[in-house]
């Protein structure tokens, strides 16, 4: 997969992730549209990114990347904003999605809240907001 | 087995506390349980304390009290469910003979004091998958697990909103309560919206202030002539830290786990107790714990507390001084920016099969018993909320 990825670094005033260990190629993988996760030789598949095998205790479990594609397993309508930044955004979506591989990952739903039901299928894309992240964020399939 | 008995309880003033830190609201609550409980500063050896903003708090807090080597320190961090936890480490150590005097203290300055304001830089790596997501934690977190209940089991925003109006009326009881009008389901479900499906009047308060326990061994109960209160059952698990998705069934909590160990330590079944106090830091919360410590079957919750069952009056009075949704009661969830997700889990049953004496308890009358109005918010980290709920 590639996802669009799209630059938003000058609007952004939120936090910002600092890729640091294990976290590092996730971090790497977004710049380029790719959504990875970890998936141990023992067959466990992990996010968010550990230095460990949750599952086997394997070191450094290697990554694959995902097709991009989930399921929303819930998900908040935020009208009060939860970090700096968010201000202007409410109402926003934050839901967790269940990856088609099968980590679970929570992230902003990029939707009218409407619309919305658990269940349905979304798919990622990425907003760049630094020089060296770009954050999942889902739209409706 | 021995179980340590609970000889005195205190808060220190709540609401506003502009003028003390958490360790001071923690050593005024102190003070006033010993009193309750019919002792000294002198008489403590051992201390239990979290919560606060401190890196050892079990060491602050015992040097601010000038303890001369207390024998039993704690200072296990796990959220709102430490000080659950400590009692089983209290009684643990009773058992042992290695003290007879444990407080168990909490202190905060949640609601006026300083926010921690740490970088990702200095935060678990999770934070930097959280964090962007803007997500109002806690109440976009537990939301977010009300949602999926809702989902599976067809809870109903009016069923969650007749645990608030419940615990108002309890409220009204309350001298020190924050908000003693009374409300219906109708004003819950349209309050300001916080994070949906919540509405202002799902959330607890946040306020200052700080509370104490006095456990002591039975020996020393005997001496202190208190009725026997006593610690009948504890037990502690943790299912995940602070995100949400790391939570393995956003439905299902740890007190799934833990409750059917304190209950068999105690001895006792669900017929057995009269009353029932579950940290109800959003009105899910208390829904889900009913349903995890077995009042009801999974999923059922709703069905459970709609019609005032938890009410004056009703089968299983819960929260009865107006719990941390309606009362300033001091936020326990609190130790960094971030309060949390119910991360871990622990239960304790308050009743004890031999030991059921209520206790005629003197008003512990803080010096200003005037009911302290807190700002009310809906807890978390960026936003206090100066709206007050109806």
């Amino acid at each position: 997969m590639s996802a669009p990825v799209k630059d938003r670094r000058e609007k952004w005033e939120g936090p910002v992730p600092v890729p640091t260990g294990a976290t590092v190629p996730f971090w790497a993988g977004t710049l380029e549209g790719d959504l990875r996760y970890q998936e141990c030789e023992c067959g466990n598949r992990q996010l968010y990114p550990r230095a460990i095998c949750t599952s086997c205790g394997d070191e450094d479990p290697p990554f694959e990347v995902s097709e991009g594609v989930g399921t929303i397993y819930t998900y908040t309508v935020c009208h009060v904003p939860g970090e700096p930044g968010f201000g202007d955004r409410t109402p926003y979506v934050v839901g967790a999605i269940d990856l088609v591989e099968g980590p679970r990952l929570l992230a902003l739903i990029d939707a009218e809240p409407e619309g919305l039901e658990i269940g349905a299928s979304v798919a990622v894309t990425f907003w760049q907001i630094s020089d060296v992240a770009a954050i999942p964020v889902f739209v409706p399939e | 087995m021995a179980e340590p008995i609970i000889a005195g309880v205190a808060e220190s003033n709540l609401g506003e506390t502009p003028d003390r830190n958490w360790l001071d609201n923690a050593a005024i609550a102190t003070v006033r349980a010993l009193e309750d409980a019919g002792c000294t500063l002198e008489d403590v050896d051992g201390v239990a304390v979290a919560g606060g903003d401190d890196y050892m708090p079990a060491l602050v807090l015992s040097e601010y009290l000038d303890l001369e080597e207390p024998s039993f320190l704690e200072g296990t961090e796990i959220g709102g469910s430490s000080f659950e936890h400590f009692c089983g480490h209290v009684r643990d150590a009773m058992a042992r003979g290695e003290a007879d005097v444990v407080v168990v203290a909490y202190g905060s300055t949640r609601n006026t004091g300083p926010r921690d304001e740490r970088s990702l830089e200095e935060t678990h790596p999770i934070d930097g998958f959280v964090r962007p997501t803007g997500l109002f934690r806690p109440p976009g977190a537990y939301a977010m697990a009300a949602r999926r209940h809702m989902h599976e089991y067809g809870t109903t925003g009016e069923q969650l909103a007749e645990i608030a109006v419940a615990t108002r009326e309890w409220a009204a009881m309350n001298p020190k309560a924050a908000h003693r009008e009374p409300i219906t389901v109708d004003d819950v479900l349209k309050s300001r919206k916080i994070a949906e499906p919540f509405t202002l009047l799902d959330c607890c308060l946040v306020s200052d202030g700080g509370g104490a326990v006095v456990l002591v061994s039975a020996e020393k109960a005997a001496e202190l002539g208190v009725p026997e209160i006593a610690v009948a059952g504890v037990a502690s698990t943790s299912t995940h830290r602070q995100d949400i998705s790391e939570m393995p069934d956003m439905t299902t909590t740890g007190a799934a786990v833990t409750g059917p160990k304190a209950f068999e330590q105690a001895g006792i079944t669900h017929d057995d107790v009269d009353v029932a106090e579950i940290y109800d830091s959003f009105t899910y919360t208390a829904l889900v714990t009913l349903e995890d410590l077995g009042f009801c079957e999974k999923g059922e919750g709703g069905e459970f507390v709609s019609g005032g069952t938890t009410a004056p009056g009703g089968e299983l009075p819960m929260n009865t001084q107006g719990a941390g949704s309606r009362i300033a009661t001091p936020d326990t969830l609190a130790s960094s920016s971030s309060s949390r997700p119910p991360d871990s889990s622990a239960a304790s049953t308050r009743e004890s099969a031999r030991s059921t004496t209520p206790r005629s308890r003197s008003p512990t009358a803080p010096a200003d018993s005037s009911p302290r109005v807190a700002r009310s918010s809906s807890g978390g980290n960026h936003e206090r909320t100066s709206e007050r709920p109806p």
